[in-house]
């Protein structure tokens, strides 16, 4: 009788997606992210840091995920020639550069569009070519100290997010936001395509993100990484290197962390922001509001300390928190609107970073929304 | 900065700790009108005073099985009830209901505070309360319409002055690369102080955990002399930890203190003889090192809860002792909490026995699936344990 109420809970567990390994099959998914063949064209994003909204004849449709990205495109015999890209999620000052497999340049006209971060280009493709597409602002390399805005933990305050662009559109200086999870309340596809709705219409720069346990509610995130992207991903802009990884299950995947490493590897010696949902420790102990084992968060944060990461952002936690963890400073930013934490004083809110490749972390200012 | 959280939440924590021991059913009858004058280690009696004779143990029903399964671990009390047991059965939803209700009281205001930093202990020590008296009284309805076929175990008798074990203890986590563990272990027990330490060293990895403590049985009689005692009990305990974690590269030690009471369930309905519920409730202070460069020093609480319901094993011989099914929500074991996706809220479930098969020889086993997957299986030598 015990034996079988213990096999029970055990097939519980599993089915509800509690296995030894709950975050693998995103991992694996993720891989698959910005990769499609259609319309005559077959094509793969780099690093997966745009997904693919759709290919047909003559159109391609990437949301974008980070402020630069390239895409490399094999052009079948069949494809047609005239070809419109459209890069929604785009920073307002991206430029397209289209290069044939020589480098030789490609034929483009910039469309104009009402949206700051929509893009549009038409494109003349030559078929059986191979051809690269790179998306960036002019100054993406460049190493000068910049703002990113960070958020958090949305949610069933959709309808309310409008209120914290109107409140960022008051800052020029921001270049981007950078989300950390829990865009809406269970991850369906109409609820993510109303947040990228509103997104567009409300904010003047565009949102980077990794995915929160909410997304993780409808399909495993199968609609975020339809829609989005990437759970874990990394970027480069100006200098500084962001990743994000996807802890929504409490733990980071092995697939993961072997990706984090290389990520930290590489930027030993330059700026590292590292974003995550779900933060290894929560700085209110008797909550445990983070990692499910602290041997596995300790163990996290020391290799990121170890490798010189120089800010960490988290949500899922509905409220601000400013700590260290392995002594590298840390930020609990979930005031996106979800059911927010009570008797903190603190309500909707989002960060204001300033970061540099040459100066590091400057400045993280809390930016009040109500 | 990470302690900027008030004092306050160390009141939570008290707060926390004394709801759920006021919580655990049966535990206030130590106060009761039959056991007035008694010394503090006198042996716990079943309370003798009652206005009508208590019912007896009913008889083994079939049918009742099944039934305490399927629609039973939704209604605990449909097993006993099919039995003819409305004793036990108006127990069981009394229970099962106060746990709903635990539940709901505190876990509708956490989700309506979002979790608030100022009221997260006391809520969740009612929340927590509210799971374990559901989950004791889920297995309670299995157990009592069970354990009527058998002649129910008693608690035993005597317990030897001192335990040595040894034995073998396999870790699967997809995070550590640890995976065999050497287990030692040695369990000394005097009046109403019980000292206990174990060790557990990955030979390979060099993954190595030490730990020490003892529990000072503040009501209930001693484990060596329970003789004449329904084994219900509460100790306060205390212990230190050091684990060295030396592939990733840091090490936690940590000290914490914790309340853990017993309750004979015999004393709830004669259909439960031979079983008892466990609860404990504590908080541990850890900090991290790591070797090098990086520097930590922040100290971190954490909360300490179990509930469980066990069966004694043995029947008054040399062959004694116990087997418990239970909840450990802490994270900083090998087992973790659950990697769910709700986060890493939940912690670990896990099944424990442990035996002496004669005088001086005995096993210990569990098993634990958290994040990781654990077994554990131990070799017990007793020393004085003559009866």
């Amino acid at each position: 009788m015990r034996r079988g109420v213990k096999g029970w809970m055990l097939a519980a567990l599993v089915t509800a997606g509690c296995g030894m390994r709950p975050a693998e099959n995103r991992a694996i998914v993720d891989s698959k992210v910005g990769q499609a063949q259609q319309g005559g064209l077959t094509l793969v994003v780099e690093d997966g840091l745009a997904s693919v909204r759709e290919l047909t004849p003559g159109t391609l449709v990437l949301w974008g995920n980070a402020p630069a990205f390239s895409a490399r495109i094999d052009v079948s015999a069949e494809a047609p020639s005239d070809w419109l890209v459209m890069v929604r999620n785009a920073m307002p000052d991206a430029v397209l550069v289209a290069e044939d497999a020589a480098g030789g340049p490609l034929a483009q006209e910039s469309l104009p569009q009402a949206l700051p971060t929509v893009k549009v280009w038409r494109v003349a493709l030559r078929a059986g070519t191979s051809v690269r597409l790179s998306v960036a602002p002019p100054d993406a390399e460049s190493p000068e100290p910049f703002r990113f805005l960070a958020l958090a933990d949305v949610q069933e305050a959709l309808p309310r997010v409008g209120d914290i662009y109107a409140r960022m559109r008051r800052d020029d200086a921001a270049r981007f936001i950078l989300f950390a999870g829990d865009l809406t309340s269970s991850g369906t596809r109409e609820e993510l395509l109303e947040f990228q709705e509103r997104l567009e219409a409300g904010s003047r720069v565009p949102l980077y993100a990794t995915l929160g346990n909410h997304e993780t509610f409808t399909r495993d995130a199968a609609e975020y990484h339809a829609l989005v992207g990437r759970g874990s991903q990394s970027f480069v802009f100006k200098g500084v290197r962001f990743s994000v990884v996807d802890s929504s299950n409490g733990t980071l995947d092995p697939a993961v962390e072997e990706q984090l490493e290389g990520w930290l590897a590489s930027s030993r010696d330059g700026t590292h922001v590292v974003a995550m949902h779900v933060p290894p420790q929560d700085p209110v102990g008797l909550r445990g509001g983070g990692f499910a084992s602290r041997g596995e968060a300790a163990g996290l944060v020391g290799k990121m300390a170890r490798a010189g990461v120089d800010l960490t952002l988290y949500g899922h936690i509905h409220s601000y928190y400013s700590f260290t963890n392995a002594g590298i400073p840390a930020f609990i930013s979930g005031g996106g609107g979800a059911i927010p934490e009570t008797f903190d004083g603190v309500g909707r809110h989002y960060l204001s970073v300033d970061v540099g490749a040459d100066e590091a972390l400057r400045q993280v200012a809390l930016v009040r929304v109500d | 900065m990470l302690f900027e959280h008030p004092p306050r939440s160390r009141w939570a924590s008290l707060s926390l700790m004394v709801v759920l021991l006021t919580s655990t059913p049966g535990l206030a009858r130590e106060r009761a009108p039959g056991a007035e004058g008694r010394s503090e280690d006198a042996p716990l009696q079943a309370p003798a005073a009652v206005a009508s004779p208590p019912p007896s143990r009913p008889g083994f029903q079939p049918l009742a099985v099944p039934v305490a399964l399927v629609p039973g671990l939704l209604f605990h009390g449909l097993g006993p009830l099919v039995a003819g047991d409305t004793h036990t059965a108006k127990r069981l939803f009394a229970m099962e209901g106060a746990g709903l209700g635990l539940i709901a009281l505190g876990g509708v205001p956490i989700a309506l505070t979002g979790a608030s930093r100022r009221t997260i202990a006391p809520l969740y020590a009612v929340t927590l309360a509210g799971f374990s008296v559901l989950g004791i009284s889920a297995l309670a309805n299995l157990y009592s319409v069970t354990a009527t076929a058998f002649e129910p175990g008693v608690a035993p008798p005597v317990l030897p002055p001192l335990e040595l074990e040894v034995g073998y203890q396999y870790v699967n986590d997809a995070v550590f690369d640890y995976r065999h563990f050497v287990s030692v272990g040695a369990q000394a027990r005097f009046e109403s102080l019980r000292l206990l330490g174990g060790v557990r060293v990955a030979p390979s990895e060099g993954n190595t955990q030490v730990r020490l403590g003892g529990a000072w049985r503040l009501l209930g009689a001693p484990e060596r002399s329970l003789l004449g005692t329904d084994g219900s009990a509460l100790d306060a305990e205390a212990f230190g930890q050091f684990h060295r974690y030396p592939t990733e590269g840091f090490a936690v030690v940590s000290g914490e203190v914790a309340l853990r009471g017993r309750l004979a369930m015999a004393r709830v309905s004669p259909a439960m003889a031979g079983s008892f519920a466990e609860v404990s409730l504590g908080t541990s202070l850890e900090t991290y090192t790591y070797p090098g460069a990086v520097s930590d020093g922040n100290l971190h609480e954490q909360l300490l809860f179990t509930f469980g319901y066990g069966v004694w094993l043995g029947r008054g011989g040399p062959f004694r002792g116990e087997a418990m099914l239970y909840y450990d929500h802490r994270k900083d074991s090998f087992a973790g909490g659950i990697r769910s996706r709700g986060g890493g809220v939940v912690g670990a479930f896990g099944l424990r026995g442990r035996a002496l098969l004669t005088e001086t020889w005995g096993v210990a086993a569990e098993a634990q699936v958290g994040g990781a997957l654990v077994g554990r299986l131990s070799l017990l030598y007793a020393l004085g344990g003559a009866r």
